[in-house]
């Protein structure tokens, strides 16, 4: 492939993915996990507070990594702050990853990155992912960076790419602490890439190489959990926090799958009455990289050696995270990000197969369509589909509905004397209280109580939010005094609010007028 | 002697309370008889949860006992022809409506696109009407958002409109502010009394869920006399 037909074609795939992941970035409520994140990166925005917890939230980058959107976008006020300019971070890391493959010509060629890159810009998991304020797509960034920046080296040893390994290690580090399951899959797959090239694919690393690039991601990782010096004890937690998360992924609960949940999502997920869902063309293609990777004879500086990383790596990766009982959907993008590149090279394996140039451009057309169908799944989740359970990547998702009952608190604040510093009570438990405190942060009055007892006399406040079981018991003392309404917060999950009556009355007179 | 005590204590208890259970079972009225309905298996278990709440219809978690219809009353609405707002149904056909497939599994349900959308039945000849029962999805405890049923003889609704239910509490449907509550979707149903209103023509309104913006419909059934 010609240097500009290269050039012409990735800046096609580059928009077509940029309009995947930069469209529409408000269409899905917030998800719980996102809200939580979003009011974590509030206090850094509007206080320059954060402090790493070791038991959630994940690592530092995320909030950081926000902050120049922001303070572009929309300065320090949380209240100010949107679900645009939140998920632009993430998207703008996701389309990052698309300009990253660049790197891997030496490595993989320029058709295979082309490829690669089609296949990376249309991925349903990649781009509904990419649009959510989660740390994944960040992660997925900095190790893509990582194995590029090692692999540079690998090819040309030197300061620069060492220490850019190091700083991608770091940042991998400090977005995520699981991350060293990336790290031990990526190491064991180069000792057994290059044992089984037997020649090393380039010079051999320098200690001192080895020593500063240790030597950045320790100190970027430690500057990030550190409040960059502020508390020191964040890195030591950081390291601590496996205990936790080794006891978390084995007990799982709620989010216990079986060892092929990631793969069968990726293979196959019935479209329940619309089409089904699919990225078994991903998979296929990887299946036909790999075969290639070790199909290959030609010896020295080829293709082979860092494809066969990949090989091992995807696979390694694949394998402890299927190994691991907890499992979210969003925890597939570290490994699956290795069959996408693996993909490409399949792609680019199958191209030149025939020996007629028509032949190769029958394939060529083919796989073309089928990355297309990749895109147009991606439409779909992201735009059509984009908080349906029958997404296969839609995963305890806040129902659009619940906007409704945002919009409504809204209405009735926009009638009450006090405006939006009118008092608001929710009495939910945890895991029904989430996106409210994101959803409701422009208003100045807001109480949380976890259950009823704890809420005490509820008194008569213009809106009350319960969910479902407090309900019950709040309810019979204010069924005279209030109106109440039913919302989705998730599936099988609902929300009552009640509107005092006189506020009540007020908002249906505004209707009719 | 203490034993017989206790035998003779046991038994007036246990006939006190079928006497009292006998009292308050339902009884027809004259020239009425019980509406046999055949509902699908149910698809969820555990929730909703117990919602005390006076706009929504309290969850028993138990049958919803006999409705009792006048003599003679059938089923009408079977294979009836069927029209909605939404010509083009995300998922499914209209004619799913009335079909007299129930079950809440994926096939058995049309979906209108969302917000605002009817879908209307007609029986074909004007019917005095005794019962109407809706399932709009029973897979998963949703609440449908401003539940209206019109009943009318005008295929376009503009004339001689009936509304034999209505759950829009805030109007946002535009059709007039209800008194009904909204409740949550189960496998029995929901049972809607027409009072033996007389029209042709179906028409049942709705505004998306809980879940989600979109409107569901698994079975309809009209259940009324032919009009004299």
């Amino acid at each position: 492939m010609s240097k500009r037909a290269f050039a012409s074609l990735f800046i096609a795939v580059f928009l077509l993915g940029a309009v995947l992941r930069l469209a529409r970035l408000d269409l899905r409520p917030m998800h719980h996990d996102e809200a939580n994140q979003a009011l974590k990166f509030g206090l850094l925005l509007e206080a320059g507070e954060y402090r790493y917890d070791r038991s959630d939230h994940h690592g530092p980058s995320l909030y950081y990594l926000s902050l120049p959107f922001a303070l572009t976008l929309s300065g320090r006020s949380l209240a100010a702050l949107s679900e645009t300019t939140l998920r632009l971070v993430t998207a703008s890391f996701g389309l990052g990853t698309l300009l990253l493959l660049l790197l891997f010509v030496p490595m993989m060629g320029r058709a295979a990155v082309a490829w690669g890159s089609l296949a990376l810009a249309g991925s349903p998991a990649m781009t509904y992912f990419s649009r959510f304020y989660i740390q994944e797509t960040i992660l997925v960034f900095f190790l893509v960076a990582f194995l590029a920046a090692v692999w540079r080296y690998v090819r040309r040893p030197g300061w620069g790419w060492a220490a850019a390994a190091g700083l991608c290690a770091g940042m991998m580090y400090a977005t995520k602490e699981t991350s060293v399951i990336a790290f031990g899959a990526a190491a064991a797959a180069f000792v057994l890439a290059r044992g089984w090239t037997n020649k090393a694919a380039g010079g051999g690393g320098h200690w001192r190489h080895l020593a500063v690039a240790a030597a950045i991601a320790l100190g970027v990782s430690f500057l990030f959990f550190s409040s960059f010096l502020r508390n020191p004890r964040g890195f030591v937690d950081s390291i601590l926090s496996f205990e936790i998360y080794f006891t978390r992924a084995g007990e799982g609960g709620f989010h216990v799958q079986p060892w092929h949940y990631y793969l069968g999502k990726l293979a196959f997920s019935p479209g329940h009455g619309v089409p089904f869902w699919s990225e078994g063309l991903i998979l296929a293609l990887a299946l036909t990289g790999a075969l290639a990777a070790f199909a290959s004879r030609r010896p020295g500086p080829d293709h082979a050696p860092f494809m066969r990383f990949l090989v091992f790596y995807s696979t390694l990766a694949a394998a402890v995270y299927s190994a691991i009982p907890y499992k979210t959907p969003w925890n597939l993008l570290p490994f699956t990000i290795g069959f996408i590149m693996l993909a490409g090279s399949g792609a680019a394996a199958l191209v030149v197969l025939p020996r007629r140039n028509a032949a190769r451009l029958g394939v060529a057309l083919v796989l073309a369509a089928g990355c297309l169908q990749l895109g147009l799944q991606s439409y779909r989740a992201n735009f059509v589909f984009p908080a349906d359970t029958r997404n296969p990547y839609v995963y305890a998702q806040t129902s659009p509905d619940f906007m409704k009952l945002v919009r409504r608190v809204e209405d009735i604040a926009a009638l009450a004397p006090e405006g939006r510093n009118m008092l608001i009570k929710v009495v939910a438990g945890p895991y029904e209280t989430w996106p409210l405190p994101w959803s409701l942060r422009r208003f100045g009055r807001v109480g949380y109580w976890q259950d009823a007892a704890a809420a005490g006399d509820i008194g008569r406040p213009p809106a009350i939010i319960s969910s479902a079981e407090e309900a019950a018991k709040i309810g019979p003392a204010l069924n005279a005094d209030y109106q109440s309404e039913f919302y989705g917060l998730r599936p099988d999950v609902l929300l009552t609010l009640y509107v005092r009556n006189d506020l009540w009355e007020s908002f249906l007179k505004s209707r009719a007028q | 002697m203490k034993k017989l005590l206790h035998i003779v204590i046991a038994a007036g208890f246990v006939a006190g309370v079928a006497a009292t259970a006998a009292a308050q079972a339902p009884t027809p009225e004259q020239g009425k008889e019980e509406l046999k309905l055949q509902l699908p298996k149910p698809m969820f278990v555990g929730t909703p949860r117990n919602i005390n709440s006076p706009n929504l219809e309290k969850v028993t978690g138990k049958s919803r006992g006999p409705f009792f219809v006048p003599a003679g009353t059938k089923l009408l609405s079977l294979n009836k022809p069927v029209t909605s707002s939404d010509t083009q149904p995300v998922i499914g056909d209209v004619a799913y409506l009335t079909d007299g497939e129930k079950s809440g599994e994926d096939g058995y349900f049309v979906e209108l696109g969302p917000g605002k959308q009817y879908a209307q039945v007609d029986l074909k000849a004007p019917c005095q009407l005794n019962a109407v029962l809706v399932w709009h999805y029973h897979a998963q405890a949703r609440v449908y958002r401003d539940v209206v049923v019109q009943v009318s003889d005008d295929r376009d609704f503009v004339t001689g409109v009936t509304a034999i239910f209505n759950n829009d509490h805030d109007n946002s449907s535009g059709l007039g502010i209800g008194k009904d509550k909204e409740y949550i979707e189960t496998a029995e149903g929901k049972l809607i009394d027409p009072r033996g209103v007389r029209g042709r023509y179906v028409r049942l309104w709705s505004s998306g869920n809980t879940s989600n913006d979109m409107n569901h419909y698994v079975e309809v059934e009209i259940f009324g006399t032919p009009a004299k």
